[in-house]
């Protein structure tokens, strides 16, 4: 079985379709997600935040303060004049605008006698903008003046001023620390990208392994070396495996080595608070919650190699079981489901909710224990399908 | 001595409604069932070249791939130096030699990987692999490009290092499906030369041919299947009586043609399934 799994193991590696699939692409697909993310929304942030907005003002007659404001940030705002024109939004549809500021005639700073004042603020809100936000660091100014002005007025001192200000406040108590509120929004996603990758690591060499050995005429010489067919099979399934594991290796690795590269020298904030949270241990129980999972895709992508007549026939089979995948990690990426009742029985789905929990901090252990070895318990099924296949020589000689 | 006897295989048709008229009307086709091989017997004394003839379809590859336990017969028996190869395929497996129409090898091995590979699945130790392998070379004409990849191999170096990777374990038996189909003529000889080494050292071989050159050259025997039944199994100059002849190549033709009972109209209808 070793002979088998040197020889396969050496070709393996001398194939750079399988070297890219199992090495390149997990080694760089999480430095590019992290880059990537991080240079576009650090940069549409940059751009929202330092461009010049074209604004205009209706009614400034009521407030030439802030009229005064606005054209002293000249820098950061432009006044564009709009004559007689009520159309706001055709005006900043068009970008003549990026936003318009209606005042009203009863603006003036004895808010006690006047009541609030409410200026309309005219904007195109969808996509990621900052005009809200640095329209009210100018309002914002006038506000605590108004507010001091009338706390003035009515003699309050600075606790009657808090509570007239907000009489109720809620004081938020969260039992769960900050591991388990970014494992819960982050650790979804990250079954869903290691599996998608232990499969695509495995594919390429479970293609060539079965189909391929159709394919090149190989097969029918193998099947006549004096080597017992359950010691071919689980030769072909431990490269099969191992290439999903190596990959599934570097996939965290990564993970764990670009999340602190970037941490540290990017000081993403995100990234820094995950990095200091998740220990080596979760990232070592990942991994081995992983082993099973992998050896159920070698089982299955063999098996399904197996059956194919050609390399093509093979990946279009593979291709479907994409699908199949994933299904069961977007159900674990679902609100409400947690590793809870009958989920922690369904396959692949109890791995990615406990991946989740792992994330978070808050997996119970024994649960865990029973996940691994229920999924190795099917692994070893599938197994035995595979080696049963493989002596079928309607399967064999399709 | 090799004997075959009763020899039968019938394989389930994936999908009856795609075959043609033609395979239709098989008489081998029982409903979802093709039976490829019904009665093939034969046998083939030590040093004796064995060719085995048909038409496309006739059976040959079955009745080979059975013979070297890739498929298992449903009935009959397939004896090797005493051994029943149902019975112990693996024993079977280490005294035969089996070269397969395909030729194929590992494209990222090296010829001399290739060899080594099976030779080691075979249990001999590296050394002996090595020395044989040095031995194999010289005989096809493999030293200039035993250690380049196989996936660069002109067809001609691919046959000779199947060739050498089928007798790498020097097997009491070597059975070889049509080996110089898509050789040049060089390589065709080199092969041509090696059968008969092989038959020089006293080692049966049996090799299914389309070539009656090839079997005028090299066989002592024929045996004929045509419809997945042996239909001739005698000497090549039985063979060539057939015809009336001397054993020339053209005549030759005509007893081919004479198992089969067929002219040489009938024959160019002959279902190639």
């Amino acid at each position: 079985m070793w002979l088998i799994f040197k020889k396969e193991f050496k070709e393996l590696l001398r194939d750079k379709k399988t070297i890219i699939f199992m090495i390149g692409l997990p080694l760089l697909l999480f430095p590019a997600i992290f880059g990537v993310a991080f240079f576009f929304m650090s940069s549409a942030a940059d751009k929202a935040e330092n461009k010049v907005l074209k604004y205009a003002i209706v009614g400034e007659a009521y407030a030439p303060a802030i009229v005064q404001s606005f054209n002293d940030a000249s820098d950061k705002f432009e006044s564009v004049a709009i004559g007689d024109e009520t159309d706001y939004a055709k005006l900043i549809k068009n970008e003549t605008l990026d936003f318009v500021l209606v005042i009203p005639e009863t603006f003036n700073s004895d808010v006690l006698r006047t009541g609030q004042h409410k200026i309309e603020l005219y904007l195109n809100d969808a996509g990621l903008n900052k005009v809200m936000g640095r329209v009210s660091d100018i309002i914002d100014e006038y506000t605590d003046a108004f507010q001091q002005t009338a706390f003035a007025q009515l003699n309050l001192d600075e606790t009657q001023q808090e509570a007239l200000l907000k009489p109720i406040k809620i004081e938020k108590q969260n039992v769960a620390d900050d591991r388990e509120v970014w494992g819960e929004r982050l650790g979804g996603m990250l079954p869903y990208f290691i599996f998608i990758l232990c499969l695509q690591g495995a594919m390429a060499p479970a293609a060539d392994l079965g189909a391929g050995e159709k394919e090149r005429g190989t097969l029918e010489t193998l099947l006549i070396s004096p080597m017992d067919r359950h010691k071919l099979v689980l030769g072909k399934f431990f490269t099969i495996a191992t290439a999903g594991i190596i990959t599934a290796l570097i996939t965290v690795s990564s993970m764990a080595i670009w999340g602190l590269v970037l941490s540290q020298g990017m000081a993403v904030e995100f990234v820094v608070k995950i990095m200091s949270m998740i220990g080596l241990v979760d990232f070592l129980l990942i991994f081995l919650m992983l082993v099973p999972v992998v050896a159920v895709f070698a089982a299955i992508l063999l098996s399904l190699s197996i059956y194919a007549r050609s390399f093509k026939e093979a990946q279009s089979y593979m291709g479907s079981l994409i699908m199949v995948v994933i299904f069961p990690v977007i159900i674990a990426m679902m609100p409400g489901v947690e590793l809870k009742g009958g989920w922690v029985w369904v396959p692949l789905t109890n791995v990615a909710l406990a991946m989740k929990e792992l994330f978070k901090g808050t997996m119970d252990y024994f649960a865990l224990f029973g996940i691994f070895t229920s999924t190795a318990v099917i692994a070893t099924g599938l197994i035995f399908f595979c080696i049963h296949w493989f002596n079928k020589e309607k399967v064999l000689f399709r | 001595m090799i004997e075959i006897s009763g020899l039968a295989k019938r394989f389930e048709v994936e999908n009856p409604k795609k075959l043609s008229e033609q395979e239709k009307k098989d008489p081998r086709l029982k409903g979802r069932y093709f039976q490829s091989v019904r009665d093939v017997s034969f046998t083939c004394e030590k040093g004796q070249v064995l060719g085995l003839l048909g038409p496309n379809g006739a059976g040959k590859t079955t009745t080979l791939r059975m013979l070297s336990t890739a498929l298992k017969p449903d009935s009959g028996k397939v004896i090797i130096g005493g051994e029943d190869v149902l019975s112990n395929p693996n024993i079977a497996r280490k005294k035969i030699g089996f070269l397969s129409s395909s030729t194929g090898l590992y494209g990222r091995l090296s010829g001399r990987e290739n060899i080594s590979y099976f030779g080691e699945l075979h249990g001999i130790p590296k050394n002996v692999i090595n020395a044989r392998i040095e031995e194999l070379a010289d005989l096809l004409d493999m030293q200039t490009f035993l250690d380049r990849r196989a996936e660069n191999f002109s067809s001609g170096m691919k046959q000779k290092v199947s060739i050498a990777r089928a007798v790498i374990h020097e097997p009491e038996l070597v059975v070889l499906d049509e080996p110089t189909t898509g050789l040049d003529i060089m390589a065709t000889s080199t092969v041509m030369e090696f059968i008969q080494r092989l038959k020089d050292k006293g080692t049966p071989v049996i090799f299914s041919t389309h070539h009656l050159d090839e079997v005028q050259t090299l066989c002592d025997k024929v045996t004929v299947i045509n419809q997945g039944e042996t239909v001739f199994n005698d000497s090549l100059a039985a063979f060539s009586a057939l015809s009336g002849n001397d054993g020339a190549v053209g005549q030759m033709h005509k007893s081919f043609l004479k198992t089969l009972s067929m002219d040489s109209e009938e024959m160019g209808n002959v279902v190639n399934l």
